[in-house]
């Protein structure tokens, strides 16, 4: 499933954390289990799930921030789990992040030029001199005007932060941005606006784009495709469209369908789910939906089932289903 | 009929900077009423103004303001109406709990408070609304504290909570922002249901255009401190008069239809900006220089009204 032109390619992904749950008694929690998703370059990959699913963990890992208790991550065909001290200093202007709060994602003290030069400075050893050509331009690409270099992000506004944390992510010129919610603290009006600016930077700069979201209508519009994630697996993927006009997992249905939609006779199906989500410590030994699922039987319980391919590259891990 | 809650033109000032700059709104009897808006278009001022709960520094106006038939421009008739007559549901489930009591002890407090129960009769009441927000095991959640519950249940107490003052209306502020999707819709069925359930009438705070459509009645459409635009919702998301309002809808459903998502240039303005007439001409496609130096007048057209001198009549979406 992997081609050797993927920006990134996870394979076996899996991240544990010992948790205390007793003076000398642990208990793991698999915050991402195995989850294997590549993404091609110039494409975006949608990851969709709820609190406690695993996709800020799986952000995390593929940028190195945490490491991970095993499975590779490929950046551009190099192992970067493998990769110590400057070998992995040098790859890290590769991949970059956009943050979900954009005022709480820039430091109050430096001004937005000396934020957004950083990267060049960190990672291609510019002086501040030498970036402030580049971070000119960056800026205007991203909307705003080479004067905002000398402001402080107190006097933007959300869009205006948000504008300048993308010009930061892009600014060495990426193969991979890591998009972490990035317009659900926006208004709608100016959600618009960044998700049109990510479009044609994307379209401009070949970058590959993995958004994290939790909102299905934003995903439909910007994703390619999709992978659904719950307590750490990944249950359903395939191209977005695909996924969208038949989703297979229920869990992926229940997603689908509990998503209010702005059209008053749109009805909403409020209560397909049974109960609550669980955490990932106290989850089924098979599919993880199992207990809330309204079609499981049997085999569900304690059986975990892989994903399975059912239609070109649309996967899904479900007994019932497959 | 004479409607439940009728605010005009309520105006609002915190340390000289107007944030509310005559709001005029109505909820009628047994309705949900949708008050929209981005950031900063002074829909939690609107609702803290009837409750009473503004800031000390902020100064309040109402040219009207009646609840039930009572006058309720005096402090103090809203103050005493807050928790009894009018519930209110908060936007952080849990950081309006107290975190150091028990769930069930602030409910029941709650209920000796606004309905004068003896200590024991308060329980089973509380029993009772806990489970009249669809909790299966009330028991247990009376007991617990809140960091114990999820945000779901969380929430699900402070419905019950604003439900314990049997309320003619409840007022929700955000009440499902942060809440997942699946909990999310779950939250506004109970809360739509509870309405209906104890025959109140709801107003219902948020800046998503989804779940105003999915268990609202009709809709307030506010921007820099004003209503621009207010209407049944079939009629809003059908052909808003405002371009405001008109705007809004598309983006969200041109994101929804997997279109491209239509842009307002522009920014909302901050309290204090120096505005035109009409504070949105400047982001406006319709506007003219009348726009910038009149006030827009109130149009109104089979039951909704905008105020806009360029309203958009005609069936065709000029974009």
């Amino acid at each position: 499933m992997n081609s050797a032109t993927d920006t990134l390619a996870l394979q076996n992904l899996t991240k544990i954390f010992k948790i205390k749950t007793g003076a000398f008694r642990h208990a793991d929690l698999k915050a991402v289990d195995e989850v294997n998703i590549s993404i091609a370059p110039g494409r975006t990959l949608a990851v969709v799930g709820e609190s406690g699913s695993g996709k800020t963990t799986l952000a995390r890992l593929i940028l190195r921030l945490i490491e991970p208790t095993g499975g590779t991550v490929l950046l551009e065909n190099t192992d970067i789990t493998a990769l110590q001290g400057t070998a992995l200093e040098a790859r890290r202007g590769r991949m970059q992040i956009v943050f979900q709060d954009p005022y709480d994602s820039l430091s109050p003290w430096q001004t937005v030029g000396r934020t957004v030069a950083e990267p060049l400075i960190l990672h291609q050893n510019l002086s501040m001199q030498q970036a402030s050509e580049p971070v000119a331009r960056m800026l205007e690409r991203v909307g705003l005007s080479p004067e905002h270099a000398k402001r402080y992000p107190h006097e933007l506004s959300g869009g205006q932060a948000q504008r300048v944390g993308i010009a930061r992510s892009m600014i060495t010129n990426p193969a991979l941005v890591v998009l972490d919610e990035p317009t659900s603290s926006l208004d709608m009006s100016v959600q618009s606006q960044i998700l049109l600016l990510l479009q044609s930077l994307q379209e401009e700069m070949n970058i590959s784009y993995l958004f994290i979201s939790h909102d299905l209508t934003v995903v439909r519009y910007i994703a390619h495709d999709l992978a659904v994630m719950y307590l750490g697996k990944v249950v359903e993927s395939g191209p977005a469209s695909q996924v969208f006009a038949s989703p297979r997992h229920p869990y992926t249905e229940a997603l689908l369908k509990a998503a209010p939609r702005p059209d008053p006779s749109y009805k909403t199906d409020h209560v397909y789910l049974v109960g609550e989500q669980p955490t990932a410590l106290d989850r089924a030994a098979g599919c993880p939906l199992y207990g809330r699922c309204p079609i499981a039987e049997d085999v569900c319980a304690d059986t975990p089932q892989q994903l399975v391919e059912i239609e070109a590259r649309h996967r899904v891990a479900c007994w019932k289903r497959t | 009929m004479t409607p439940l809650l009728k605010v005009h033109g309520l105006e609002v000032e915190i340390e000289g900077l107007p944030i509310l700059r005559g709001v005029d709104m109505e909820v009628r009897q047994g309705e949900i009423l949708g008050v929209v808006g981005e950031t900063g278009a002074g829909k939690s001022m609107t609702a803290r103004s009837i409750l009473d709960l503004l800031p000390s520094a902020a100064t309040v106006s109402f040219r009207v303001c009646t609840f039930g038939g009572r006058d309720f421009i005096p402090a103090k008739e809203r103050q005493q109406a807050r928790g009894h007559r009018i519930g209110f549901v908060p936007q952080r489930p849990r950081g309006s709990l107290n975190p150091v009591f028990r769930v069930g002890t602030q409910l029941s407090d709650t209920l000796r408070r606004l309905r004068g129960m003896g200590r024991r009769e308060a329980k089973g009441e509380a029993l009772d609304l806990l489970r009249s927000v669809r909790i299966t095991d009330p028991k247990r959640v009376y007991r617990s504290y809140p960091h114990e519950l999820s945000g779901g249940m969380c929430q699900r107490v402070c419905i019950a909570i604003a439900l314990a003052g049997e309320p003619e209306l409840i007022i929700a502020d955000e009440p499902t922002t942060g809440l997942d999707v699946t909990i999310q819709a779950e939250m506004l069925k109970l809360l739509g249901d509870v309405i209906i359930e104890h025959n109140a009438a709801g107003m219902l705070i948020t800046h998503d255009l989804g779940v105003v459509a999915d268990v609202c009645d009709r809709v307030a459409v506010m921007y820099a401190g004003r209503v621009v635009n207010l209407g049944s919702t079939d009629e809003i998301y059908r052909a808003a008069l405002h371009p405001y309002a008109n705007q809004l809808v598309s983006i969200a459903t041109s994101l929804d239809s997997g279109g491209t998502p239509r842009e307002i240039p522009g920014r909302v303005p901050n309290p204090g900006d120096e505005l035109a007439a009409c504070a949105f001409a400047p982001r406006c496609f319709r506007a003219e220089t009348d726009c910038f130096e009149q006030e827009p007048p109130l149009v109104d057209i089979n039951g909704q009204q905008a105020f806009c001198h360029h309203a958009i009549t005609t069936e065709a979406l000029p974009l």
